[in-house]
């Protein structure tokens, strides 16, 4: 008797349950990030443009109207093998849609795993170019890839007249390695020549070395360039500068921080390139003045920005298949996308191999402020290959 | 010559803050047997008491003490909270402490402070550099030379002069004895915390003048290179924590001096094998005590 009890029991709440289930029913979107440990410093500001883009679409309904999204988040830790596991976890929760870790390699971990269940995946922030590729023909890289940073920069570096440059480069991963040789491509191709390249180790603290190194240069570099990003950029900066080199600093969007034009007179004259220039106006003004109001602080960093493109991405791809959500439909549609309107400008997938095109705008730190120099868009011929 | 000077220079800066740092573990764990892997999140702790205070409109003078102070404070509190109850139990206990204390306070600062970093105003003149003897000597590698040699020597002072400083020489020497000449273990290893957050505190204030921000991972490199330093200078030795962390600071400024630009990857694999190599020679670090009994 107890047994039939039990199992009417279950029966019913497995009825109720789904019943509820089907009411709602929302598109699951599941982020694995790095919410604590190194990668911390870009996917808790991703997460937070989430947040933001989620709340704001679902205060009308849901995508179309009609679909909510509910996001899950599990922290990766900053490891490879946690990463795949909370792949692994958020599938089993029903995800449609993935968002994967800040950096290429941990973004592999979980393009295996979502690959063979054909769930769609973006990387939060990798832009190493080859991850689309190597992770499978789901996979999608969001924010700028490298390559088409380095070939703005090595453009502009040229356009200044510039004639020597030296790279500061770090193995450790492959966007502080190959971006800045993208830059060099582009930059030899523009006539420029390379005449050094430096390398260091993230998280180093002391450039005393290099930058002797770089001071015992004949002739001078016209122009440095790398994409070490905080801790390792200011400090390096710092020594360049108290060595007395006055060679012009190019940097990358790792440096689209307030701590990097916070960092004072030092920082002057720094350019670098990033997803957009929140010019009065425009979607980035907007978002900034969005994200104040809903969490009641300035936005830090352009990964609230980058990461708020994500989800609206993931939109306009439901909208694209006519509210289908089946991860091929997905998958599908995204990769077809042209010119959608996110945060940081416009966005296009459609004959790119999942790596997007995006207007790239270059910054100057100016007296303590971020000012707007350009919004570049480059040719095809002009990005370097990826390599 | 001049490229040589100048990169000497380098080493000498890199290592006097290595050797502050390996200093700090050394005291700990010449009298407790605990490698403090926490020790680096005091260099963290001095940077947002630093950048507390700072925004709470401390004059800096008054804003670095306060972050100094705090860092004392946490070396201390430390070991009362996270130690003291485990100091009868293995040596691997402690460590796992130490550990556990290190990924907390990590955690804690993403999801308290914040996972990004915060800045930290550095007075200008710091930017600077003057030129001696034909060497450029920037303000801060200066700084660091001296603040090294004189924290270094007030420590000299304070072991061999000051009642509690002689007090953790003879507990380091042999604890048990130390105790039984009436000296209070409590106030022994209280001390060593106090010193070794001190030191953290004064080598976190000369990193941070060079990077210009504190993270919640801003401690975790230096500590393994003053762990390496001070398994160099051999375990439990003050004077070869100091030594372990000038050769370590003199070996990676040359390596990455002089190393052909295809080797360079390798440098810290170099840098490490070499470590090894004097190990070899000197198994218990180069001034390190034979151990008598296993």
């Amino acid at each position: 008797m107890k047994r039939i009890v039990a199992c009417f029991y279950i029966a019913l709440s497995w009825l109720f349950a789904s019943g509820l289930a089907h009411a709602a029913d929302p598109l699951k979107i599941g982020f694995v990030g790095g919410q604590t440990g190194y990668m911390a410093q870009c996917d808790q500001p991703n997460l937070k443009g989430m947040e933001l883009a989620v709340a704001q679409i679902n205060a009308k309904g849901g995508i179309d109207g009609k679909l909510p999204i509910e996001l899950i988040a599990r922290d990766s830790r900053s490891e490879v093998a946690p990463s795949a596991v909370m792949a692994q976890e958020l599938l089993s929760e029903g995800v449609t849609v993935m968002i994967s870790p800040c950096d290429v390699d941990h973004s592999v971990a979980v393009a295996q795993i979502t690959a063979a269940a054909q769930v769609p995946t973006i990387s939060s922030c990798a832009s190493t170019p080859s991850l689309a590729s190597v992770g499978g023909e789901f996979m999608f890289i969001n924010c700028t890839p490298d390559n088409l940073q380095g070939g703005v920069l090595g453009k502009y570096a040229a356009e200044q007249g510039y004639k020597r440059a030296l790279v500061l480069v770090s193995r450790d991963t492959p966007y502080t390695y190959q971006l800045p040789m993208y830059f060099a491509d582009a930059f030899k191709k523009a006539g420029g020549e390379l005449i050094g390249t430096v390398e260091y180790k993230l998280g180093q603290q002391d450039f005393a070395a290099e930058v002797t190194k770089i001071k015992a240069l004949q002739p001078q570099p016209d122009v440095i360039m790398t994409s070490a990003y905080e801790p390792d950029f200011p400090a390096f900066l710092k020594q360049l500068r108290s060595a007395g080199v006055t060679a012009a600093v190019l940097g990358s969007d790792g440096l689209d921080s307030p701590t990097i034009w916070g960092l004072g007179a030092v920082a002057d004259g720094v350019v670098f390139s990033t997803a957009g220039f929140p010019v009065e106006g425009s979607s980035l003004a907007q978002f900034a003045s969005d994200y104040k109001q809903h969490f009641g602080e300035e936005s830090q960093t352009s990964f609230n920005a980058t990461g708020y493109d994500i989800i609206k991405i993931i939109e306009a791809a439901v909208v694209a298949t006519g509210d289908k959500t089946d991860g091929k439909s997905i998958r599908d549609a995204i990769d077809n996308l042209q010119d959608v309107q996110v945060a940081t400008g416009k966005i296009t997938y459609r004959g790119l191999n999942r790596i997007p095109l995006r207007s790239v705008a270059l910054n100057k730190v100016q007296d303590g402020k971020k000012t707007f120099v350009s919004t570049v868009t480059l040719q095809p011929g002009e990005i370097p290959p990826p390599n | 010559m001049d490229y040589f000077a100048q990169q000497a220079v380098n080493a000498l800066a890199l290592g006097g803050t290595y050797a502050l740092l390996a200093l700090g573990l050394a005291v700990v764990f010449s009298i407790l047997g605990l490698i403090n892997f926490a020790h680096g999140e005091l260099m963290t702790i001095t940077g947002y008491g630093l950048v507390f205070s700072l925004a709470a409109g401390v004059p800096y003078p008054g804003a670095l003490i306060c972050g100094v102070a705090l860092a004392v404070f946490c070396a201390v509190a430390m070991e009362r909270v996270a130690f003291r109850p485990v100091r009868r139990a293995s040596a691997t206990t402690m460590l796992l402490t130490s550990f556990a204390v290190s990924s907390i306070l990590h955690t804690a600062f993403q999801n308290f402070i914040s996972a990004r970093p915060k800045p930290v105003p550095v007075p200008e003149w710091l930017g600077g550099a003057f030129t001696l003897a034909g060497i450029q000597i920037g303000a801060i590698p200066s700084l660091s030379i001296l603040v090294t040699v004189v924290a270094l020597a007030t420590l000299v002072w304070f072991f061999q002069s000051a009642q509690t400083g002689l007090a953790m020489r003879a507990a380091s020497e042999d604890f048990a004895v130390t105790r039984l000449m009436g000296i209070n273990a409590n106030r022994v290893i209280a001390a060593s915390f106090a010193i070794s957050g001190f030191l953290a505190a004064v080598a976190g204030i000369l990193w941070l003048f060079q990077r210009g921000s504190v993270d919640p991972m801003m401690g975790f490199v230096p500590v393994l290179k003053a762990f390496i330093a001070a398994v160099l200078g051999g375990l439990g030795s003050l004077q070869g924590a100091v030594l372990g962390g000038l050769i370590l600071g003199a070996t990676e400024v040359m390596l990455r001096a002089y190393l052909p630009e295809a080797l360079l990857g390798f440098r810290d694999a170099i840098a490490l094998a070499l470590i090894i190599g004097l190990l070899i020679v000197f198994p218990n670090g180069l001034m390190g005590r034979p151990i008598q009994a296993r």
